[in-house]
Parts: C-alpha cells; structure tokens; sequence
C-alpha cells in the first residue's frame, strides 16, 4: 500500500500514523500541519520529519504564516497545489486527512 | 487523467480546511482531472446563493460558480443543507442536491477519494 | 460486475462533532448507491473504529430523550441490520477500560452480523484491502 497522507494538524497525529504500516508513506503537511516543517519546538524539530522521507509542506500554507520556504526543515519539499495533485495521482494509490 | 472525488465536511465560516478543498480541487481541474466535491455536514451551509464576502470570512460562492464552470460537479447533501435552514431554490445553481448515496457512486468510479472531515 | 471495497475509518469520538456520525450514515448508504450505478456495480465499505473512534459506542445511549437526535448506538444496529461489517479495536477498547460486552447488537431486531471486536492488524487488512480509505 502506498498511502499518502495530510497532517493539518501541529498537535501529533502519530498515534494513527504509527499504527498503519505502509510500503511506501508520504506526508503532506498542510494548514496548521506546516509548522512541523518550520518549528523548532525547544529546539527540537518535530519527531514528524523522522517518519519518512518523503515529506512535502504547501508554500501557501507556509507564507500565510508569515513563513519563508526557506524556514523549512530541509528534509521537507515544498510543494504548490498543482505539485499536491501530481503527488495523490502519481505517488499514491490511497490518500487520508488525518 | 485522472478522476478524484473529494468529500468536504467542515464549515465555510470558521475553518480554512473548506478553502483547502477547493484550491485542491482548483488545481486538479485545471490540470485536466476530473473532478467531483461533495458536501456534508457543516459544509452545506456554503451552497446558499447570496454570500456577502467580507474580508474577514471565507466565501465560497464565487470559487464554486468558478468550479461549476470548469467542469467540477458539486453536490450538497440534501438533508444536512435544509437541517441548516437553506431551502433547494435559495441554492447556487448548478450545485447538486442528492443523498450520500451519490457520494459513494462517485467513489466508485474514482481514481483517488480524499475525505476531508468535519469539526 | 465489480465491487469496490472501501474502508472507514472512525478516529474521532462520538458526539461532539457529527463527523464520526457521518462514517456511520455514510457507510449505510452503500444500500441504496445501486440506483445511481450500473447493474453488477457495488460498493462495499467496512466501518473501523479506532483510537479515540470507539468511545461513545456502548449501549444504553439516551440521546433522543436528551438532544432530539438518534444515538449512535441506534445508528450502529441499522449498520448491521443492512449487513455492514463493523470493527472495533481490541487493544483501544481495552486501552480505554470498555468491556467488549458493552458493545450493542441488533438481534433482537434480526440482524444477522454483529460487531467485531478484532485485533488492530485486523483493520490494517481492511485498510490495505479496499481501494480507498476514508479517515472520518
């Protein structure tokens, strides 16, 4: 199973993220979801970014935030909505907002 | 192209992740896939014609008539849109009215099912 | 003829949103989606409970003298009553201390299925069985 999967959340959904095993996981980190990408909570980045490697975070989301695209953790590709619509087609065959 | 059904539950008024489904769906019609929306539960309340934008609010009635016109098909669940208060005829033309069974047809014939649920 | 298996999954606890309600009522209507599609087309979903998603299913809910509306208790035996398999997770039941004899049925109104309480690799299979997942 290839799930991709939305965070819009900064409180962890890791609960659910953990459980589900998948071949291959893709988080795309939208809304208040972003700041996994850009916060340092005391000084530690989000235990998020550790899931996977594919990690995606949507520019808009990051610079209605006051953000720059340059905030964000470098393991993170930021994305637009156009590159988000090639990601649920091309990159997953389930997506799920948690 | 592709063909994903999108399930829209949250709130036009107080949440963003409403305008988050509609940019999705934005940018997956404009690249060529087709594309269907449904809305449920507080979602419903957005099909109601006559929206007043106010800088301070979401409004959804001008991106919808611009989803309607790129092909995007929109359906309100019927029972959750009159629970709120809005009658058929004070509707967004062109906007569906159906039961949940039309969102699970859709789902049939779908590439990709994103369910963005609700408060 | 083709099925197409869906898996809802209900993370979020009863009651104070609806959006856990609407997994429920939405999985009914794989009853009635035949009028819109072609003959042999179906559309079977599994309704999963999981997390904090298994709270507010025990019997004895009173939700119609107290708010008007019809509980999730009531919704859960029409579910079974049109055949739906419902599953509850073991571990999340026992992590929140909720007897799994408190979960409803519906024999008494003629229900063939029951819920299933079953370990979570259970709801993984749905998951990973069915062609979509819809995270409620």
């Amino acid at each position: 199973m290839k799930l991709g999967v939305f965070v819009s959340d900064f409180t962890l959904t890791t609960d659910t993220l953990e459980r589900f095993k998948a071949d291959k996981l893709g988080i795309i980190l939208v809304q208040n979801g972003v700041y996994h990408a850009t916060t340092k909570e005391n000084g530690k980045a989000s235990s998020l970014l550790d899931k996977t490697p594919n990690l995606y975070a949507l520019s808009e989301d990051i610079q209605i935030r006051g953000m720059k695209d340059a905030d964000v953790d470098k393991r993170v590709k930021v994305v637009n909505y156009g590159d988000v619509v090639d990601l649920i087609f091309n990159e997953y065959d389930k997506i799920a907002w948690l | 192209m592709g063909n994903l059904t999108i399930g829209c539950y949250p709130g036009l008024v107080g949440s963003m992740t409403y305008d988050f489904a509609l940019k999705l769906a934005d940018a997956a019609a404009t690249k060529g896939h087709k594309v269907s929306i449904w809305f449920s539960g507080n979602a419903t309340g957005s099909v109601k014609a006559n929206q007043k934008h106010l800088k301070d609010y979401s409004t959804g009635e001008k991106y919808l008539k611009a989803l309607l016109e790129k092909g995007v098909e929109i359906c309100t669940c019927e029972a959750c849109t009159v629970a709120r208060g809005v009658k058929k005829d004070e509707g967004i033309p062109g906007i569906q009215w159906n039961a949940m069974h039309w969102y699970l047809a859709k789902i049939y014939s779908a590439d990709r099912v994103l369910l963005i649920g609700g408060e | 003829m083709s099925d197409v298996k869906l898996a809802f999954v209900v993370q979020k606890p009863q009651y104070k949103g609806e959006t856990s309600r609407l997994a429920i009522t939405h999985a009914i209507a794989y009853q009635t989606v035949e009028i819109l599609l072609e003959d042999g087309q179906t559309v079977t979903p599994k309704l999963c409970f999981i997390g904090e998603g298994v709270l507010g299913l025990q019997k004895g809910q009173n939700a119609m003298d107290l708010y008007g509306i019809t509980s999730t208790e009531s919704h859960m035996k029409n579910a079974l009553l049109v055949d739906l398999d419902v599953l509850v997770c073991k571990e999340d039941l026992a992590k929140y201390g909720i007897p799994e004899d408190a979960m409803p049925n519906a024999e008494e109104m003629g229900a063939d299925k029951s819920i299933q309480i079953v370990p979570f690799t259970e709801i993984q299979k749905a998951v990973e069985e069915a062609k979509h997942v819809l995270f409620f």
